[in-house]
C-alpha cells in the first residue's frame, strides 16, 4: 500500500495516465462544434453571395446607383441647394464654414441632430412617437423605386407604379394627424389637421393632372410615360397640367404658399414641433425626400425623362431637368406670403381641378384635330 | 337639446415661447379654427422701467427710456428728456432742435422697416425678412458712426444733443436715404400688389375710427382710418424743427372700409410714413444752422431740478409716446415718472379685434398694429 495505508478508491496513476485521452476528447467537442458552426456560416455565407451574384445588379441598383444611397446623398445635396438658393434670394450667403461653399454643412447638421438628446414629451404615446417619422421616411422613399432615371437605371417597373406612388403618398398625411396627436401638444395636433386638410384640397388636382400623361402614353407606369415621350414631350400639349400638378405638389410637400401645416409664425412647426434630434431628421429628411419625388416624378411626366440632348448620357439628362425642377420649386417657394388653410382649400378646388380636368379635354381635341400630332405621339400601338 | 360650442374651446397660449412671441404671452380661446375669446397678457416683459427711473440722474434717465424700444431710441429718450428741460428750463440750441428732428425721422424709418420686414415673415414669406434689414444696415451704420453704438445710441440729453453731426456721418444718412428711396418703390409694389398678401390681409383686422379712438390707438394705426392725428402737426413742440419743413400729415383713406382700416390699409399707411420721413430728412439737411449743439447750462442745472411737475410727449413710430415727470425740490433723481407707451393700447385692442378671426389670422392682426413689448410692460 503507498502513502500511510490509506485505500484510494481509484486508481491514481491510471487516472493521471488517462488525462490526455480525456483532454483530445474535450477538443475534438469543442472542435467538432466549431466547425459545424464555421461549415454553417460558411454555407450561410456560400448561399448569400450566390444570391448576390445572382441578382447582382438588381441590389446594386436598390442600394447603391438609383437606390438608397444615391437618394440620401441627394436629399442631402437638396437641403444644401435649397439653403444656398434661399440665402441668395434673402441677401445673405447660405452655409459657407463647412467644406467648400459650405457643402459639408449638411453632414454636420446631421451629426448635431443625431447627437441631440430625444425629448418626448410627457403627454406623448411614445411608443407611436418613436415609431411614425421612421415610417413617414420609408413611405416617402419607396416610390423613388418607380422613378425611371434612364431606360436601364430603376430598380421596379410596375404596371401600376403611377398608382401606387400616390397611394404611398397617401400614408403621409395619416403619419401627420397621427405624429400631431400622439405628440399631446396642442400646436401639434392643430398641425396635424391642417397636414390633412393640405392633402384632402390638392390631392384630386394631383391625381386628375397625371390622368393627361398617363392618357396620352396609354400607360399607368411612370416607366411607360416617360418612354412614350421619345419624340415629343407632354409638357407642350398640356402645360396647364403641369402647372396643375406642380401646384397641387406644392400644395401636398407643404412649401411656402401653402406651408400652413409648418407655418412656424402661427403654430410653430406644426405637427413636427415636439420631435427632436433623430425623429426630427428624419420628418425633415422625408419632406425634401417628398419634394425631390414630386421633381423627378414631373421630369419622367411632362418633360420627356430620360430624352433629351442626344449627345450626354440619358441619367444626366434626366438629373439636369431634376436640378432645374428643383430649383423652380425653391424660387417658387420664397416668392409668396402664406396662405391661410381655407384659402388653400377653395384654391385648389376652385381653380385647379377644373383647370386640370379642361387641359385633359383640350388635348384629346388637339389629337382628333391636328393632323400629324397623333403620328408624333406614337398613339394606337403605332 | 342645444349644443353649446363653447363645450368644445380649448385654451391655446401664444406665448411666451412661440417664436412669434418675442417675450409676451396672450391666452387664446379657439372652437374649431375659430378664436372666441382672446385674453392679452401684459407682464411677460416686466423691466420695471418707471423704478429704474427714480434711482436714476436727470441725464441718466434717457438711457433707461431708449431701452425700452430699441427700434425707436432717438424718439423713445426723447418724452424724458424734454419733461426734464421743461422742469430745469433750458434753452435748446437751434442747432440741436434740428439735429434731433433728423435723427428721430431716421430711426422712425428704421423703426418702420425693421417692422416690415418682419410682418412679412409673420405673414409666411421668409425670404422678405433680410430685404428691408440691409437698408435698415445703412441706417444703424451713420448712428454707430455719429453716437458710436448701432442701437443704444444715447443721442438726446437735456439741453440739446450730445454728439455733433460730422461730414461723415451726415454722408453715411444721405446713402442710407439714397438707397431706400431707390428701393422702398419696388417693394412697395411688390407687397401691395401680390394677391396672396391681399387675401391674407384684406378684411382682417378691421375696425372704424370711432373704435380705434375708443382703444386708445393712435399713430400709424389710426391715420390709417383717415384720420391726420399726429402730434407732429397738432401740437407742434417748439423744441423741435417740423415747422421749418414742409410736410402733410400722411393719411389712408381706405378703400375696402370707409371710414376704418384693415391689416391691408395698415401696410400701406406705414409705407407711407417712411416717405414722409425722407421728405422730412431732405428738407431739414440744409438748413442745419450753425451754433452749439446742447445749452452750455444744462450740465449745471440737471444735477439739482427745481420741485415740479412736467409732461413731455412725442409723436414715437407706433403712436403717441407720453412720461409725466414729478421731482421735489433740489432732487437729484425724479420722485415719479409715469410712462404712458402707445402698445399698450393697441396690444389690448386685440381682445376687440380677435374673436371670430381663424387662428392663423392672430399673427397677422397682431403684426399689423405694429406692438413692441416694451412699451406695454414698463
Amino acid at each position: 500500500m503507498i502513502g500511510g495505508g490509506i485505500l484510494l478508491q481509484i486508481d491514481f496513476i491510471a487516472w493521471l495516465r488517462g488525462i490526455p485521452d480525456w483532454l483530445y476528447e474535450v477538443i475534438r467537442w469543442v472542435y467538432g462544434i466549431l466547425y459545424a458552426l464555421f461549415t454553417w456560416v460558411w454555407g450561410l455565407f456560400v448561399w448569400i453571395w450566390a444570391v448576390v451574384m445572382d441578382s447582382f445588379w438588381f441590389l446594386f441598383k436598390a442600394i447603391l446607383f438609383p437606390g438608397l444611397i444615391f437618394v440620401v446623398l441627394g436629399i442631402i445635396f437638396a437641403v444644401w441647394f435649397t439653403r444656398k438658393t434661399w440665402g441668395r434670394v434673402q441677401a445673405r450667403r447660405g452655409p459657407y464654414h463647412m467644406g467648400k461653399y459650405g457643402g459639408l454643412q449638411l453632414f454636420a447638421d446631421a451629426i448635431k441632430l443625431v447627437a441631440k438628446e430625444t425629448i418626448i414629451p410627457d403627454n406623448a404615446k411614445r411608443w407611436m412617437y418613436r415609431v411614425l417619422p421612421s415610417l413617414l421616411l420609408i413611405a416617402v422613399l419607396i416610390p423613388f423605386a418607380f422613378i425611371p432615371w434612364d431606360n436601364n437605371w430603376f430598380i421596379a417597373d410596375l404596371s401600376v407604379s403611377l398608382v401606387l406612388t400616390f397611394a404611398f403618398l397617401t400614408v403621409v398625411p395619416v403619419v401627420s394627424v397621427l405624429a400631431g396627436w400622439t405628440s399631446g401638444s396642442k400646436y401639434t395636433l392643430i398641425g396635424g389637421f391642417r397636414a390633412a386638410n393640405n392633402q384632402f384640397a390638392a390631392e384630386i388636382p394631383l391625381i386628375i393632372s397625371s390622368v393627361g400623361p398617363a392618357m396620352l402614353a396609354g400607360s399607368l407606369s411612370v416607366m411607360g410615360i416617360s418612354q412614350a415621350q421619345a419624340n415629343f414631350w407632354y409638357i407642350f400639349l398640356l402645360p396647364v397640367n403641369f402647372v396643375t400638378f406642380m401646384v397641387s405638389a406644392t400644395v401636398i410637400v407643404g412649401l411656402v404658399p401653402f406651408d400652413a401645416p409648418v407655418a412656424d409664425s402661427e403654430i410653430l412647426f406644426g405637427w413636427r414641433t415636439e420631435f427632436t434630434g433623430i425623429y426630427f431628421t428624419m420628418t425633415y429628411f422625408a419632406e425634401f425626400a417628398k419634394q425631390m419625388l414630386f421633381c423627378a416624378l414631373m421630369v419622367a411626366m411632362f418633360f420627356g425623362g430620360s430624352y433629351g440632348l442626344p449627345f450626354i448620357p440619358p441619367v444626366l439628362n434626366f438629373i439636369i431637368k431634376f436640378l432645374v425642377m428643383l430649383f423652380f420649386f425653391v424660387i417658387v417657394t420664397s416668392s409668396f406670403f402664406r396662405l391661410r388653410q381655407d384659402q388653400v382649400a377653395h384654391f385648389c378646388w376652385r381653380w385647379l381641378l377644373p383647370l386640370s380636368l379642361l387641359n385633359v379635354v383640350g388635348a384629346m381635341l388637339a389629337i382628333v384635330y391636328i393632323p400629324g400630332l397623333a403620328e408624333l405621339l406614337q398613339l394606337g400601338g403605332g | 337639446m342645444s349644443v353649446n360650442i363653447l363645450d368644445e374651446a380649448v385654451e391655446v397660449w401664444f406665448g411666451p415661447q412661440h417664436v412669434s412671441a418675442h417675450g409676451w404671452a396672450t391666452k387664446l380661446t379657439i372652437v374649431g379654427d375659430f378664436i372666441v375669446e382672446c385674453d392679452p397678457n401684459a407682464g411677460y416683459f416686466h423691466r420695471s422701467a418707471e423704478k429704474c427711473l427714480e434711482f436714476r440722474d436727470f441725464r441718466q434717465g434717457a438711457l433707461i427710456m431708449e431701452r425700452l424700444c430699441m427700434l425707436e431710441a432717438f424718439l423713445a429718450e426723447y418724452p424724458y428728456v424734454k419733461a426734464v428741460e421743461k422742469i430745469a428750463a433750458l434753452e435748446v440750441p437751434e442747432r440741436a432742435k434740428v439735429m434731433r428732428t433728423i435723427m428721430m425721422e431716421a430711426s422712425r424709418i428704421h423703426s418702420l422697416q425693421f417692422w416690415w420686414g418682419q410682418f412679412a415673415a409673420e405673414l409666411g414669406l421668409f425670404a422678405m425678412l433680410l430685404w428691408p434689414w440691409v437698408d435698415r444696415e445703412y441706417f444703424l451704420d451713420s448712428f454707430e458712426e455719429l453716437t458710436g453704438s448701432r442701437h443704444a445710441v444715447s443721442y438726446n440729453t437735456p439741453g440739446g444733443v450730445k454728439y455733433d453731426f460730422t461730414e461723415k456721418s451726415v454722408k453715411m444718412l444721405l446713402r442710407a436715404l439714397d438707397r431706400i428711396e431707390e428701393r422702398i418703390p419696388t417693394f412697395r409694389d411688390m407687397i401691395l400688389k401680390s394677391p396672396t398678401f391681399k387675401l391674407r390681409t384684406r378684411n382682417v383686422g378691421t375696425f372704424t375710427a370711432e373704435q380705434g379712438l375708443k382703444w386708445g390707438l393712435s399713430g400709424p394705426n389710426i391715420k390709417a382710418c383717415g384720420i391726420p392725428m399726429d402730434l407732429r402737426k397738432d401740437d407742434p413742440d417748439p423744441d423741435l424743427a417740423y415747422n421749418m419743413c414742409d410736410w402733410e400729415v400722411p393719411i389712408t383713406h381706405s378703400e375696402k372700409h370707409p371710414g376704418g382700416s384693415d391689416a391691408y390699409d395698415r401696410m400701406v399707411q406705414r409705407f407711407k410714413e417712411i416717405e414722409t420721413s425722407i421728405s422730412i430728412i431732405r428738407q431739414l439737411l440744409p438748413q442745419v444752422p450753425e451754433g452749439p449743439i446742447v445749452d452750455p447750462k444744462a450740465r449745471t442745472k440737471t444735477n439739482r431740478l427745481p420741485a415740479g411737475e412736467a409732461y413731455g410727449r412725442v409723436e414715437g413710430t407706433r403712436g403717441i409716446t407720453t412720461l409725466w415727470l414729478k421731482t421735489t425740490d433740489k432732487a437729484q433723481t425724479p420722485y415719479r415718472a409715469k410712462i404712458r407707451g402707445p402698445c399698450f393700447s393697441s396690444y389690448y385692442s386685440l381682445k376687440h379685434l380677435v374673436p371670430g378671426s381663424t387662428f392663423a389670422d392672430f399673427i397677422v392682426i397682431f403684426g399689423s398694429l405694429d406692438p413692441y413689448p416694451g412699451w406695454w410692460d414698463r
